[in-house]
């Protein structure tokens, strides 16, 4: 990931300024970051969920709802220790948010937020008319926290724990971005056919990003019960859970520090409007609302991904270059013998509608050899790949590759079996390094989980996958490039950055869709050098391809497809010599 | 529950849903075509009743204030731009069009007593003292920021929603305004009273819809509409501006809510703020319409309509709970059974 | 030199001390704006200074949220000082904040209804005091009129909020006590466009009388609307909608509707033996001069009378400490349970250790609505 070079010092100061912040700071002032803290932790929720997971959620306040409430009825009703009622509080939460998520998380595109709209209501009402939850009116008396024999009753006392828990999920946060399953949650947004097709559990993703986003709510939640001691359900309605999202983007909703910020500035700006509007303005109306609004839009028009992109400008960057050098090398897929059948596609049709793309296309590829596809465009050769790679499956017919049927697979399961591709329209997160984007390949060669990384206990195996990442980077040829950010290399280099994370997952068979294309001669050259060399492995590669010289220098055997159609297949002087072909590719020339 | 109950709540049903409908169709043309979330679309709603409830009783309504002020900001933006531009000639309209025009209206509303005049008219003045404002966010809000992500103008508007939400308490107080009947006809079934000024919600949503489905497929701006709609980069290619095509989607769906806002006023009570409400669950029938289907959109509207009036009748205080509960199935087959773009 | 800054300092310090700092939060926006509002007009009305002694008022905003009404209580404490808190204007609110003023034993006076607010007493309940009567008070009052007017059926349609629950759990409990029967509980929201589900349901259990239990011109609704539909038992309403906007609203479906007030609704129309109608006429001149003829509400009465008791309690504080310190807030919690007698614009103050409302009978009147007037019942 990118970050300052002060990174960890710019933390170790803000560690140090709140560790005697209570201390010098007049009681509200300690109040005021009390609240700003349990914000933040909400909002950091968001942040890693919409921010990073491109998932929009209105219903957070909800979730803290949950926390809030589990302890306001345990402790009161039932004598329980506040200490105890947090894990029931945060089970019940994740209990929720999983069922929650398995319904809500389907839906796609605007459906999710809405969603997130109806059961923030419900979940408001609920708490509002449930006679045992204190019904409107609220429950009262919820006893303090207690450390030893101290309670936790003034602001200065509580500070310590807001923050102290909210530095952890900071770190928790930036820990677990930073490793393979986060790599995977920064691919929900704008990657998820991609993370599907390098074997990324999407939908088991989702589920996991939502429910510890909810997680963090709760115990903000939680924590807030013990502060308040009372809780009622206006501050877990609607209006409270778009106020969090609000935050989170008015601070920079895809970065960790974001959320702070976007916490602090909203509340300190609400308090100062409190303090100043009505000596400025007297006391006769209300312009709180009017006046926090219009600097809101004043600040989204100038700062349009929030505040902290523009304090990060300011600071220096540098590229974090991770050290796996001394790691170990993954181990590697047992190869299948050269010259066996890897991949056989029997009567592949696809039908979109009256459209027919694909029309009983049956073919094979070996391990060991190059098998080419091509024709001219709309001839179906991209939708036979996604087709085979699970993708977009096909409508009828047969895909076996390495002796299993596959075609009814998801994308995930056959990228598990050893199939890997790339796209013709490459599918980079544009945002990540070049390392990162390629890790992404190297999913599947993993297996710590999201605990784990969020405790910094997959450092040995995150080494291994960047050193395998690395290795690919290099084979590429873009060891130059490693640390730039995939959207800012040119659109030949991004298609070699496709094939680096190819061959990250260690594939038998490896799906190429125009792999050459954008390319100078002399990269061409590299390529085609380079897929020569991984045939030589034992690989066995199937290429789309518009470059019949490339094409030719390199392919085993080639296939010609035409309106859905196969219309040639056999060694590439066979095929040159065929006048259909010919015929297809020159339009009849007299 | 009895047929006539059945009936009665079905009606009833109707009648909001009817409302919730033509807000449902102004957020799906906003959306459409400029991909804002136009949350403060319930706003006019409220600002629309409001405004003529107090025309009504001969005050001095305080949108007229926010006119001024929105006239004056576009003139000084698009008069320094003109300046910059040295394109001096343009700044006489610029003028006339954002600070004569308010201030001419502001004169009449002062000059004529507004509770004397006729209902049709006092209508039209509300229209123009709200409608006008929908276009004027869009070009001082909006515009400037027109190319940013769907979540970065959803925000924007929560910020207009809040703006708005404050003037309005500022404007018309915390309590309600009802407006009188554009009708005094009832028509009696058995026991029950049908008012005519329910029909009239029904019937005039109707027209509104078959009329704005003559905008879109008849005239050229709604042409020019649908055209953005579908593809922005293209419909720029083609001569129609999105700057054009944002301000008049923007009037279009501030004229909605406003007349809804009209329209429902005479039958509820209507405060500062109620439109968030009423334009949740537009939103939520624009949504059930993928935010793209009109149709699909004004029947979701209903249904939510309906939901909400038997559930009010089954469970009062659940009313919300069951509502928004029930919605997540429509929302599961609606999100099945769509077609995204990719990765949309 | 030393003395002289000794000196010095405490001039300064006695000249800071001598203001009384009054700390109000109240819903001016939200939901309880409507409440909210005249409460906040009133507080501009409030006297200058009392006892001779300087008195500032901070009002703070907290929208109807307690979060914002807790933030605020801490903030008028840790900031300003204060030697008391009046607010805030929702129950849930006042609630919120007891255990704020509790430990850092500032007293406050809250202008909700809520009887939970000052019951049962405790340690912490000790610095609550409020003005507004206990809902149960008013509930009392209704079922009374209903026993009276051979009302044995009843149907409840409250606020889906504290307001509507709070008037529920003591009617019921009250009305249940009296043999009354209640045949429907329903609820709707603030910003409901429609209730006829409700109505519908309510008309169905045919009851011989109705209790709409909201606040403001949104009470209005369900009594249209059973109007419309035809219904034709007894309506009554709760204090609540005493304010004229909800005349404007209800207009003449709201006529011959009977509801619970304080009695500063009716103030012209008390006899001139009732001490209450001299206090509530007072105020009513103060406001309606700033406000307008028949701009009144009994809410913002509450806050009138949250001052008055300061007045009275002040003088005997003082006595004790100077403002700005524990001591005077100690001394101004004692003075405070110790008030008797003290004629109000909603009644009578008679505190003890055990009831930090102190209201009698004299606190409430029916009040019909008549010729679109308040009329009170005799």
């Amino acid at each position: 990931m990118r970050r300052s070079p002060y990174d960890t010092y710019l933390l170790l100061l803000f560690v140090g300024v709140l560790a005697v912040a209570p201390a010098v700071l007049p009681e509200f002032y300690v109040t005021l970051l009390n609240y700003i803290g349990l914000y933040s932790i909400v909002a950091l929720g968001l942040v890693m969920l919409t921010g990073v997971g491109g998932l929009t959620s209105f219903g957070q306040a909800a979730f803290a709802g949950l926390g809030a409430y589990t302890s306001a009825v345990l402790t009161t009703v039932y004598g329980v220790s506040p200490w105890l009622t947090l894990p029931a509080g945060l089970l019940i939460t994740s209990l929720v948010a999983v069922s929650l998520g398995l319904v809500t998380l389907r839906l796609s595109g605007h459906f999710l937020p809405l969603g997130t709209i109806a059961w923030g209501i419900s979940l408001y009402y609920l708490f509002g008319n449930i006679d045992a939850l204190g019904g409107h009116t609220g429950i009262a008396g919820i006893p303090p926290l207690q450390i030893g024999e101290v309670e936790l009753r003034s602001g200065r006392d509580f500070f310590y724990l807001i923050w102290a828990v909210l530095l952890g999920t900071v770190l928790a946060t930036r820990n677990l971005l930073d490793s393979r399953e986060g790599r995977a949650i920064r691919a929900l947004k704008g990657g998820s056919v991609m993370a599907e097709a390098m074997g990324v559990d999407t939908p088991r993703s989702k589920i996991v990003v939502f429910t510890v986003a909810a997680l963090y709510a709760g115990v903000s939640g939680w924590l807030y019960a013990h502060l308040q001691r009372f809780v009622n359900p206006t501050p877990f309605s609607l209006t409270q859970g778009i106020e969090y999202l609000f935050m989170a983007v008015v601070g920079g909703v895809s970065h960790v520090w974001g959320a702070i910020v976007g916490a602090g500035l909203i509340t300190v700006l609400k308090q100062s409007l409190q303090d100043w509007l009505p000596r400025l303005l007297g006391q006769s109306g209300n312009f709180e609302a009017i006046v926090f609004g219009l600097l809101m839009i004043l600040v989204l028009h100038r700062a349009r991904d929030g505040v902290w992109p523009m304090i990060d400008r300011l600071l220096p960057q540098r590229v974090l270059h991770g050290s796996f050098s001394g790691a170990e090398d993954l181990p590697r897929r047992p190869r299948p013998q050269a010259g066996s059948v890897l991949l056989e596609v029997h009567d592949g049709s696809k039908r979109f509608g009256g459209l027919v793309a694909n029309d009983r296309v049956s073919f094979t590829v070996r391990a060991g050899e190059v098998m080419a596809l091509i024709g001219p465009n709309g001839a179906g050769k991209s939708t036979m790949f996604n087709g085979i790679s699970g993708v977009d499956p096909l409508s009828s017919g047969t895909v076996s590759f390495r002796g299993q049927r596959v075609e009814s697979l998801p994308a995930r399961d056959i990228a598990r079996l050893g199939m890997s591709r790339t796209f013709q329209h490459v599918r980079l997160l544009p945002g990540m390094t070049v390392i990162e984007n390629v890790a992404i390949g190297a999913h599947l060669r993993g297996g710590k989980g999201f605990v784990a990384a969020a405790c910094r206990a997959d450092r040995s195996e995150e080494a291994r996958l960047l050193k395998e990442a690395a290795r690919q980077i290099e084979r590429c040829g873009l060891a130059e490039q490693m640390y730039e950010s995939a959207g800012s290399l040119p659109l030949g280099k991004q298609r070699l950055v496709e094939i680096a994370r190819a061959l990250a997952a260690d594939p038998c068979l490896l799906l190429l869709d125009e792999p050459a294309a954008g390319l100078r001669f002399l990269e061409k050259q590299a390529l085609a050098e380079l897929l020569r060399r991984l045939r030589d492995e034992g690989i066995g590669i199937l290429l789309v391809e518009h470059d019949m010289d490339f094409v030719m220098g390199l392919a085993d055997r080639v296939m010609v497809m035409e309106f859905g159609q196969k219309l040639a297949s056999g060694l590439p002087e066979e095929v040159q010599r065929n006048p259909l072909v010919v015929e297809a590719y020159l339009g009849g020339v007299e | 529950m009895n047929l006539q109950i059945a009936l009665l709540l079905g009606q009833d049903g109707v009648t909001s849903g009817a409302i919730y409908a033509l807000l449902a169709l102004a957020l799906v043309l906003v959306f459409a075509v400029t991909r804002v979330i136009f949350i403060p679309q319930g706003e006019f709603v409220a600002f629309g009743a409001l405004t003529l409830a107090g025309l009504q009783a001969d005050r001095l309504p305080g949108t007229i204030w926010l006119l001024l002020a929105l006239g004056t900001a576009i003139a000084l933006v698009e008069g320094g731009a003109a300046l910059r531009q040295r394109r001096y000639r343009r700044i006489p309209l610029i003028l006339l069009v954002n600070c004569a025009a308010p201030l001419l209206l502001a004169g009449a509303l002062v000059a004529v007593s507004p509770a004397g005049l006729p209902l049709p008219i006092q209508v039209l003045l509300a229209l123009m003292l709200v409608v006008p404002l929908g276009p004027m966010i869009y070009r001082l809000v909006y515009q400037p920021v027109a190319e940013v992500s769907v979540l970065a103008l959803l925000i924007v508007s929560v910020a207009v929603h809040v703006t708005l939400i404050g003037l309005g308490l500022f404007f018309f107080g915390a309590e309600g305004s009802r407006t009188p009947a554009f009708t005094e006809v009832s028509f009696e079934f058995g026991e029950a009273v049908l008012q005519g000024q329910t029909i009239l919600v029904v019937v005039a949503s109707l027209v509104l819809i078959i009329a704005l489905y003559f905008f879109f497929e008849r005239t050229l701006y709604g042409k020019a509409l649908r055209a953005t709609a579908m593809n922005r980069t293209g419909a720029r290619l083609m001569g129609i501006s999105g700057q054009l095509a944002g301000m008049l989607s923007f009037t279009l769906a501030a004229a909605i809510g406003a007349f809804s806002g009209i329209l429902i006023s005479p039958i509820t009570t209507i405060y500062y703020d109620s439109g968030f409400l009423i334009g949740l669950k537009g939103f939520v029938g624009a949504i059930i319409g993928g935010l793209a289907s009109y149709p699909v959109a004004a029947a979701g509207a209903v249904l939510v309509g309906l939901l909400e009036s038997y559930s009010s009748f089954w469970a009062s205080a659940f009313k919300e709970v069951i509502v928004f509960t029930l919605i997540l199935p429509v929302l599961l087959w609606r999100s099945l059974t769509t077609r995204h773009p990719e990765e949309g | 030199m030393g003395g002289l800054l000794a000196v010095l300092g405490w001039a300064l310090a006695a000249g800071v001390q001598a203001d009384i700092n009054v700390g109000v939060t109240l819903s001016a926006t939200g939901p309880a704006a409507s409440l909210g509002i005249p409460e906040k007009n009133t507080i501009a009305l409030l006297p200058a200074t009392i006892a001779g002694q300087k008195v500032n008022y901070i009002v703070l905003d907290d929208a109807s949220d307690t979060t914002t009404a807790v933030k605020n209580a801490r903030k008028l404490i840790a900031e300003d000082k204060v030697d008391v808190i009046i607010g805030s204007t929702t129950t849930p609110n006042s609630l919120a904040m007891i255990d704020v003023v509790a430990e850092a034993e500032t007293p406050m006076i809250s202008m909700a209804a809520g009887a939970k607010i000052i019951e049962p007493m405790d340690a912490k309940r000790a610095w609550v005091f409020k003005t507004p009567q206990n809902d149960a008070q008013m509930a009392t009052a209704i079922v009374e009129h209903m026993t009276n007017n051979n009302v044995r059926t009843v149907a409840y349609i409250g606020f889906a909020d504290a307001y509507g629950e709070g008037w529920w759990n003591e009617f019921s409990k009250i009305a249940e006590v009296r043999k009354i029967q209640i045949v429907a509980n329903e609820r709707f929201n603030r910003g409901d466009t429609s209730v006829t589900g409700q109505v519908l349901k309510i008309i169905a259990a045919k009851p011989d009388a109705v209790l709409i239990g909201g606040a403001g011109t949104p009470a209005a609704l369900p009594q249209k609307s059973l109007k419309e539909k035809g219904y034709k038992g007894i309506i009554y309403q709760t204090h609540g909608v005493a304010n004229a906007d909800f005349l404007r609203v209800c207009g003449k479906d709201c006529e011959g509707t009977f509801l619970p007030a304080g009695p500063v609704l009716v103030a012209a129309q008390l006899p001139d033996s009732n001490p209450i109608k001299k206090a509530a006429l007072e105020y009513l001149g103060k406001y309606e001069a700033v406000h307008g003829k028949g701009s009144v509400s009994t809410f913002g009465a509450h806050a009138w009378d949250a001052t008055k008791l300061l007045v009275s309690a002040v003088p005997e504080a003082l006595r004790k400490a100077q403002p700005g310190t524990p001591e005077f807030r100690k001394a101004l919690r004692d003075a405070l349970e110790k008030t008797r007698n003290l004629t109000a614009t909603h009644g009578v103050f008679n505190m003890s250790p055990q009831d930090h409302l102190g209201f009698d009978q004299r606190a409430r009147v029916m009040v019909r609505i008549d010729g679109g007037t308040w009329k009170l019942v005799q």
